[in-house]
C-alpha cells in the first residue's frame, strides 16, 4: 500500500472527514451543512499552497494538487452519469404523458441510446470509435461525421445571421455612448475587410485610391483594437480578476455559500 | 398607416437573414479575389516564426472544434507549412475535447502530403489528445512524457527520435495555439507566465479583441485574429516563400483568403443595414417630434 | 584544477586511488579540484578551461534538478562547445549530459534524482564533438576539466521567485478580512447602483404577471470556473424570488456538475422560502454536454415556451449571441452577466441589462445586502484602488528610466 504523505492526507481530508462528518451529521443537521464548507476549504487551499510550496507531496506530478485535478475529472465523469439519467427521466416523462413536443423526446432518446450503445460496443469489442481495420468508419464515427459535425457547424453558422439582425436592431444612435459604439463598430468592420477595394472593384480608375484607403482604414482599425480596446479589455480583465479572487476567497473561507444552496454569507 | 421608415425599423429579421445568406453564398461560388492587407499582430507572429532555425522545435496545439475550423484550420496549416519549409520540427497536440484530435489529424495529413520528404518522428510528431487542458499544460512544463507518454499511435515518446532532446517545454522554442474559448488564454497564464515559453495565439475573431491586452503586455509574441489573421498570414507566407504561393493558388482546400471575399461582402451588407437602420431611426424620431 | 603530473598518469590507477583522490576535494579550498581517473585523451593546454563552475540544488523547485553555473573562458570561439558530464561518487564514471554553446553559462540537469549524490565536470571540447561516450573515447584533445563538489537535489519549501505574489496575496487577504470586520461592526458599506441587479425583481415580477416562466441559463462552464459559482449564487436569489411569487422556473444546464449544484441551490432556495411544494425536479434539468447542441435545445425551448424573463449569467462562449438573440426575438426581458469581456458586446447589443466584469461577482453581495459579502466587495475595490495607484506610479517611475520598478511585479 502506498502510504505517501500526500496520498494519506488527501484520504483523510476528502474521505475520512466527510464520512465521519456525514455519520455524525445524521444527528446534527448543523454539522451536515458545515461539511461541504470544510471540503471546499481544503480543496481550495491545497492548490494555493501548491503554488508557493514546491514540495513533491504537494505540487509534484503525483502531489496533492495534481491529484485533485485528476479527481475533478473523475467527479465530472460521475456527474455526467447523473445528467444522462436526468435526460432519460425527463424524456420518458414527456413521452409517457404525451406532453407537447413528445415526438422530439423520442428522437432524443433514440439518438442517445443508439450512439451510446455504438460507443460502448466500440470499447468492449476493442474496435474503437474511429476506423475499422479495413479503413471504413465505425458506425459511431459515421454518426459523428455525418450528423454531429454538420449540425454543430450549422448552429455555429447561425451567428452570422444573428449578428446581422442584432447589428441592424442595436446599432442605433440613441445617445452619446450608443453613437460612439456605432461609429467604432462601423470603422472596425470596414477596416477588417478590403471594403473600399470591394466597392471600387467595378471602377479600375479608383483601385489605387481604394487600396490607399483600405490601408488607412486598416491602420485606424489596428489603433482602435490596440489602444482603446486594449486598454478597456485590460481594465475589465484586471477588475474581473480581482473580483474572481475575492469571490474565490469567500468560497474557500465559507463566507459565500449561495452555490451550495445554503443561503447567503455569514 | 406605417411609413416607409416604420416598415424599415420593423423589418422582419428573416429578410435580413436572406440577404446575409446571399451575401455569403455568392462570393463563395464566384470568388472576387480581393487583396489582403497585413496587421502588426500577424506580422509579429510571422517574423518570430521566420526567425526560428532549422532543428528548432515548435509546439502546435489544436484547441478548437469543428465549429471554428474555417477560421482556425488555415492558421494551423499555415504554421505547419512555414515550419516545414524552414525545417523546424513540429509537435502536434490537441487539447479541445470535442473534435480537436480529428481536426489535428486531418490538417496534419493535408499538409504532410504537400511535403513528401518529411519523416514522421524526425520532422514532426502527433501526440494526440489529452484531457484536462490547464493541468496538461502545467505538466508539460515539468515533463512532456508525463502528460503524453505515447504518441497518437501508441508509440512511447522515448522511442521517437525527435523527442530525445525535448524533455519539457523549456526545450520548445514556441507554442502556437489555434484556439477557441479559454484554452488559448491558459497557454498564456500557465505556460508563458510560469515557464517563459513564447506563445503565439490564433483565436477566433470574436475572442481576438481580448488578446490585444496580452499582446500589448508582451505576454504574446504575436496573434492571428480570426479568418482575416489567417488570410494575412497566408499572404506573408506567399511573399516570403514563393513555393508556398504556388501551393496556395492551386489548392482545392479552404484557405483564409478564400473566406475573405464572403466576409467582405457580409461586412459591407451589415454596414449598409446599420446606415439604413440609423437613417430610418433618425427620420422616425424627427417625425415623432414633429407630431408632438 | 588538474595539475600536469597527474594528467599524464596512466589510465588505470590502483583501487584506493579514487577515494584518496576524492578526499582531496574536501581538503582543497577551491570549488572544483577533484582529480579523477580519465579514459579519454589528456587535456590540451592550448584549450582554455571554464572557471567558477558550481553545482547546487535548483532553488524553489519540486526537486529532480541541479543548477550548474560557470564562466566561459575568455576568447572562446562561437563554434566551440562546453561539455558537461556527470558522475555518481565514489565512482568516476562520467556520463555525458549536454554540449552547451558558449554564452549560456548555465545548465539545469533535470534528470537528477532526489537524494542521489552527483558530481559534475565541465570542459571545452573541439567543434564537431557530440555528447556520446564512444565519440569522446576517440575524440581529439579537450580542454582541462573542472569538477564540482558533490551535490544532491531535493524539493524545497518555498518558491522564492513567487515572493512578490505571496506578499500581494497576503495583503489582499488582510484587506478582505479587515473590510469584513468593518462591515460586521455595523458600518454602512456603499455599493453603487447596478441597473441589471435592480431589474432582477422587476423581471421576475413581470413573468409572474404574464403567467410565464423565468428561464435561468447559468453559463456553459463547470463549477471549477468562478463565474459559474457566482452564477449559481445569483440563481439562489432568483429561485427565492420565484418561490415567493409562485413563478415557474426553468434552469437548463450544459455541464453536469453545474446541473447538480444548480439543483441544490434551487431546492435550498425553495425550502428557505417555505415553499417546498412548488419545487419540481424538472425545474433544473440537464440538456447535453455539447455546446451547440445545448444552444439549439435551449433556443428551441425559448421559442416554444416563450419565457417572460431570461437570465444569461455565467461564462458563455460563441453561443451567447444565438441565445440572446433568440431570447430577444421572443420578447422576453433579458438580463445577462459575464466577467470575461469576450461575449459582452453581444449581450450589450441584445439584452436589456448586462452585468459587466466584476459586477457579476458583486451580485450576491448586492442582492443579499449581507454585511460580510458587502465587506468583501469593498475589499476588492480597495485592492483595485491600490493597483491604480501602483499603475500610475509605474508610469511615472518607468518614464524616469527606473526599469527596476516593473520588475518588482513580475512573477513566475
Amino acid at each position: 500500500m502506498n502510504l505517501e504523505f500526500g496520498r494519506v492526507t488527501l484520504f483523510v481530508l476528502f474521505m475520512l472527514i466527510p464520512i465521519v462528518g456525514i455519520a455524525l451529521g445524521v444527528r446534527a443537521p448543523a454539522l451536515r451543512s458545515r461539511l461541504p464548507l470544510l471540503v471546499a476549504f481544503f480543496a481550495g487551499t491545497i492548490p494555493i499552497l501548491a503554488m508557493y510550496i514546491p514540495k513533491n507531496f504537494l505540487s509534484g506530478p503525483q502531489g496533492m494538487s495534481s491529484r485533485l485535478d485528476q479527481w475533478l475529472i473523475i467527479v465530472a465523469g460521475f456527474a455526467l452519469l447523473l445528467g444522462i439519467v436526468n435526460v432519460i427521466q425527463n424524456g420518458m416523462r414527456k413521452v409517457s404523458r404525451r406532453e407537447s413536443g413528445w415526438p422530439f423526446s423520442v428522437v432524443l432518446l433514440t439518438g442517445l441510446f443508439v450512439t451510446g450503445a455504438l460507443g460502448i460496443y466500440g470499447a468492449v469489442s476493442h474496435q474503437g470509435i474511429g476506423f475499422l481495420p479495413d479503413g471504413r468508419s465505425t458506425p459511431f464515427k459515421w454518426i459523428q461525421d455525418s450528423m454531429f459535425l454538420p449540425l454543430q457547424a450549422t448552429i455555429f453558422s447561425l451567428l452570422a445571421f444573428f449578428m446581422a439582425s442584432a447589428a441592424f436592431r442595436a446599432f442605433r444612435a440613441r445617445n452619446l455612448e450608443a453613437t460612439i459604439l456605432l461609429i467604432a463598430g462601423g470603422l472596425v468592420m470596414a477596416g477588417r475587410v478590403p471594403l473600399l477595394d470591394l466597392l471600387a472593384a467595378p471602377f479600375p480608375a479608383l483601385h489605387a485610391s481604394a487600396a490607399a484607403g483600405t490601408q488607412t482604414l486598416g491602420k485606424l482599425t489596428e489603433w482602435i483594437m490596440d489602444t482603446p480596446n486594449g486598454a478597456a479589455q485590460s481594465g475589465i480583465i484586471i477588475g474581473a480578476a480581482l473580483g474572481a479572487a475575492s469571490m474565490a476567497i469567500r468560497v474557500i473561507l465559507g463566507i459565500e455559500r449561495g452555490y451550495l444552496g445554503l443561503g447567503g454569507g455569514e | 398607416m406605417p411609413t416607409l421608415m416604420d416598415r424599415i425599423l420593423g423589418l422582419d429579421r428573416r429578410w435580413i437573414f436572406l440577404l446575409v445568406l446571399i451575401a455569403v453564398v455568392l462570393p463563395t461560388l464566384f470568388p472576387i479575389g480581393l487583396p489582403t492587407t497585413t496587421t502588426d499582430s500577424t506580422r509579429r507572429a510571422f517574423d518570430y516564426i521566420e526567425s526560428l532555425k532549422p532543428g528548432d522545435v515548435v509546439w502546435l496545439s489544436f484547441d478548437y472544434g469543428p465549429s471554428s475550423a474555417p477560421e482556425n484550420d488555415p492558421m494551423a496549416e499555415g504554421l505547419m507549412r512555414q515550419c516545414f519549409v524552414k525545417h523546424v520540427r513540429v509537435i502536434v497536440s490537441a487539447l479541445y475535447p470535442l473534435g480537436g484530435l480529428a481536426l489535428a489529424n486531418n490538417s496534419l495529413a493535408r499538409v504532410v502530403a504537400e511535403f513528401p520528404n518529411l519523416k514522421y518522428g524526425e520532422d514532426y510528431v502527433n501526440l494526440g489528445y489529452k484531457d484536462g487542458a490547464a493541468a496538461v499544460m502545467r505538466q508539460l512544463g515539468e515533463s512532456i512524457g508525463g502528460a503524453f507518454p505515447t504518441d497518437v499511435n501508441g508509440k512511447p515518446i522515448a522511442e521517437i527520435p525527435m523527442m530525445q532532446g525535448v524533455h519539457d517545454l523549456h526545450q520548445v522554442k514556441l507554442v502556437f495555439t489555434a484556439a477557441t474559448g479559454i484554452i488559448g488564454e491558459w497557454w498564456i497564464t500557465q505556460v508563458h507566465a510560469q515557464i517563459g515559453t513564447p506563445v503565439i495565439i490564433g483565436p477566433t475573431a470574436v475572442s481576438a479583441p481580448k488578446y490585444f491586452a496580452y499582446l500589448n503586455a508582451g505576454q504574446l509574441v504575436g496573434m492571428l485574429g480570426g479568418m482575416k489573421g489567417a488570410a494575412e498570414y497566408e499572404k506573408l507566407l506567399q511573399v516570403s516563400h514563393p513555393e508556398l504561393a504556388t501551393l496556395y493558388r492551386s489548392t482545392p482546400h479552404f484557405t483564409g483568403a478564400k473566406g475573405m471575399d464572403a466576409q467582405a461582402v457580409a461586412h459591407a451588407l451589415i454596414i449598409l443595414f446599420i446606415v439604413v437602420g440609423n437613417f430610418a431611426y433618425i427620420q422616425h424620431r424627427a417625425a415623432a417630434r414633429r407630431r408632438s | 584544477m588538474r595539475n600536469g603530473v597527474l594528467s599524464r598518469a596512466s589510465a588505470r590507477l590502483p583501487r584506493f586511488a579514487a577515494p584518496l583522490l576524492a578526499s582531496l576535494l574536501f581538503l582543497h579550498p577551491q570549488t572544483a579540484v577533484a582529480i579523477a581517473p580519465e579514459v579519454a585523451p589528456p587535456p590540451s593546454p592550448q584549450i582554455p578551461a571554464a572557471t567558477l563552475f558550481t553545482a547546487k540544488d535548483r532553488p524553489g523547485d519540486s526537486g529532480g534538478a541541479v543548477l550548474l553555473t560557470w564562466k566561459d573562458p575568455p576568447g572562446l570561439g562561437p563554434d566551440a562547445r562546453l561539455e558537461i558530464r556527470r558522475a555518481e561518487p565514489p565512482s568516476f564514471e562520467w556520463t555525458p549530459l549536454q554540449l552547451v554553446k558558449p554564452g549560456e553559462e548555465r545548465y539545469v540537469d533535470e534528470s537528477a534524482k532526489d537524494g542521489s549524490v552527483y558530481r559534475y565536470e565541465i570542459r571545452v571540447v573541439p567543434q564537431g564533438a557530440t555528447a556520446q561516450p564512444d565519440s569522446l573515447a576517440a575524440a581529439p584533445a579537450t580542454g582541462p576539466p573542472l569538477v564540482t563538489e558533490p551535490v544532491t537535489s531535493h524539493d524545497d519549501w518555498f518558491r522564492v521567485d513567487r515572493t512578490n505574489s505571496l506578499i500581494a496575496s497576503i495583503l489582499f487577504l488582510i484587506i478582505l478580512l479587515a473590510s469584513i470586520s468593518v462591515a460586521k461592526s455595523g458600518k454602512h458599506i456603499f455599493i453603487r447602483r447596478i441597473a441589471g441587479l435592480n431589474a432582477v425583481d422587476e423581471a421576475i415580477g413581470r413573468a409572474t404577471e404574464i403567467g410565464k416562466k423565468v428561464m435561468y441559463i447559468p453559463g456553459i462552464q463547470s463549477m471549477d470556473e468562478i463565474q459559474t459559482i457566482a452564477s449559481i449564487a445569483i440563481l439562489g436569489h432568483v429561485a427565492r424570488s420565484t418561490a415567493r411569487y409562485g413563478t415557474d422556473l426553468d434552469v437548463p444546464n450544459k455541464d453536469p456538475l453545474t446541473f447538480v449544484s444548480a439543483r441544490e441551490a434551487v431546492r435550498g432556495a425553495y425550502l428557505a422560502e417555505g415553499r417546498p411544494d412548488l419545487y419540481r425536479e424538472e425545474m433544473v434539468n440537464y440538456v447535453t454536454y455539447d455546446q451547440f447542441a445545448y444552444t439549439a435545445a435551449v433556443s428551441a425551448r425559448m421559442v416554444r415556451e416563450r419565457p417572460a424573463a431570461i437570465f444569461l449569467i455565467g461564462y458563455f462562449f460563441a453561443e451567447s449571441l444565438i441565445l440572446a438573440e433568440m431570447g430577444q426575438s421572443t420578447g422576453a426581458i433579458q438580463i445577462a452577466g459575464q466577467a470575461d469581456p469576450t461575449q459582452l458586446p453581444f449581450f450589450i447589443a441584445t439584452c436589456d441589462y448586462t452585468l459587466i466584469g466584476e459586477e457579476l461577482y458583486a451580485a450576491s453581495a448586492y442582492l443579499s445586502r449581507e454585511p460580510v459579502l458587502l465587506g468583501s466587495t469593498r475589499a476588492q475595490d480597495i485592492a483595485k484602488g491600490i493597483l491604480i495607484v501602483l499603475g500610475l506610479l509605474g508610469i511615472v517611475v518607468t518614464s524616469l528610466g527606473l526599469s527596476w520598478f516593473p520588475d518588482l511585479f513580475k512573477t513566475k
